[in-house]
């Protein structure tokens, strides 16, 4: 992306090797601050394995990720204080109720402050129509609330990156709805870079500023916002 | 000095947290570690009836029932285990972890701590239930030498098994046959301690002094050392995919 703002993270040449195969191969590009880029995809075409890597989950076989000036290799933990993440696996505790995981969370990114954290989740709580859940254990939750507390998780250590894999599965009409506008507004209030990677396009079409097309673990098109049509996404499967 | 001191404090806040939320977790399934205890006690008592039913009247000799105790917990140790990395690999929670700012080895030492609370508390009732079912023929054990066997007796083998479980369980979670590969691995590695815990619980409730069962202490501070430097030696390689 190119515009005015600062570039926020650079992929440089990232591959990803399984044996003789590649999950991505020499994959870059860069990203603005305060934008929100769309990854789509075939199923293997890596996207999951593009946010696991810039999670830090995943080490990449070669290449450098930088973000926020800072590198993968030598700043792994502050980047990672600075990353939120979803994926297809969920984060939180069964056994424990919505509070508890979120104090867990907040203590491992080292920003519980016993005076507000409360304050802090009943005001997303609310925003997520969780309130009357507060004390139940995840395992009540349906899977809609489940993916509402796993967004409240990483909203709640204050991220300058959102990375979500797959963030709408299971989830209906509404909730996307709902998702979509959260998302928009956290971009817009919170200054969020967002990386979404999923199969619905016609979300990612509404929302994002930049589309990455991902094939066989190569980028097959980058394209802004202005480019984007859905006849054009197809034709990159 | 000063920065050192406070990455120090940060690291043991986030030790404290991890810790707390598997001891809290664990708590809430709480029916997994009563199945734990009722194989040991039901373990204890096929054991001990079997003996006494051969050996009418005859209390068990110290030898024996420190080798059934030990084998009770050595596959107790497989349960829990699986309570580690496996559990927490399988939920998606591992991830949770590994993608906050936290350190291998803060995650590491506090899973070794948490393997080492469930097992002290699994052992102490064990041990407790065998002391009345199988009635060991101790005869000589005062205080201070009761004391020398709860400490280097149990303790510090519970340590070296903690560290031994932690590697294991983190080493086959990636593994697609976990339920074969853990006592695979788990063997191999705990088998050149089986002696000397078994020698040193034996010499200890027979009310023998520590300069005595040296060997066996150094040998299991020997063990427990070389495991936790492998166990933080490849954390790296553990705890990323």
């Amino acid at each position: 992306m190119n515009n005015s703002n600062a570039i926020f993270l650079e992929c440089d040449k990232v591959s990803k090797q399984y044996g003789f195969f590649f999950a991505l191969n020499k994959i870059s590009f860069h990203l603005d601050e305060n934008s929100i880029l769309g990854v789509i995809g075939a199923n293997g075409a890596g996207k999951t394995t593009l946010i696991r890597i810039l999670s830090g989950l995943t080490s990449p076989t070669s290449g450098s990720i930088v973000i926020k000036g800072k590198n993968y290799k030598t700043d792994s933990k502050s980047i990672k204080q600075n990353i939120g993440i979803i994926t297809n696996k969920s984060f939180l505790y069964e056994e424990l109720t919505i509070y508890e995981n979120l104090k867990f969370y907040s203590k491992l990114y080292s920003i519980y402050d016993k005076n507000t954290f409360k304050e802090k989740v009943e005001h997303y709580l609310e925003k997520f129509n969780l309130s009357d859940w507060i004390f139940e254990p995840i395992s009540n939750l349906s899977t809609g609330m489940k993916q509402k507390v796993e967004i409240i998780r990483i909203l709640i250590h204050n991220p300058s990156i959102l990375l979500l894999d797959e963030p709408f599965s299971g989830l209906d009409f509404n909730t996307i709805k709902l998702l979509i506008k959260i998302l928009t507004e956290l971009r817009e209030k919170e200054n969020l870079t967002i990386i979404i990677a999923t199969h619905k396009i016609e979300v990612v079409q509404e929302i994002s500023d930049a589309l990455l097309i991902l094939k066989r673990g190569k980028i097959s098109k980058f394209a802004l916002k202005n480019e984007i049509d859905k006849s054009m996404i197809e034709s990159y499967f | 000095m000063n920065t050192k001191k406070n990455s120090a404090k940060s690291e043991l806040k986030l030790f404290i947290t991890i810790l707390q939320k598997d001891i809290k977790s664990e708590i809430r399934q709480f029916n997994d570690i009563f199945s734990i205890i009722l194989f040991g006690i039901i373990s204890i008592f096929i054991f001990s009836s079997s003996y006494n039913t051969i050996n009418l009247g005859v209390r068990m000799p110290i030898e024996i029932f420190v080798i059934q105790i030990w084998m009770i917990i050595f596959f107790t140790l497989i349960f829990i285990m699986i309570k580690l990395f496996v559990q927490e690999k399988e939920k998606g929670t591992l991830y949770g972890l590994t993608s906050a700012p936290v350190s291998n080895g803060v995650l590491l030492i506090s899973k070794v701590i948490f393997c080492f609370i469930l097992l002290s508390f699994i052992e102490l009732i064990l041990i407790l239930f065998s002391f009345f079912i199988s009635i060991p023929s101790i005869q000589a054990l005062n205080f201070n030498g009761f004391f020398n066997y709860i400490m280097i007796g149990i303790v510090l083998p519970t340590l070296d098994l903690s560290i031994c479980g932690t590697l294991v369980s983190a080493l086959s979670m990636y593994s697609k046959n976990k339920s074969f590969v853990l006592p695979l691995l788990l063997f191999p590695i705990i088998l050149p301690i089986t002696s000397p815990i078994i020698s040193l619980n034996i010499k200890l409730l027979e009310g023998e002094i520590i300069s005595i069962v040296v060997i066996e202490i150094l040998f299991l501070i020997a063990h427990a050392i070389l495991m936790f430097s492998i166990l933080i030696f490849v954390s790296e390689e553990l705890l990323s995919e």
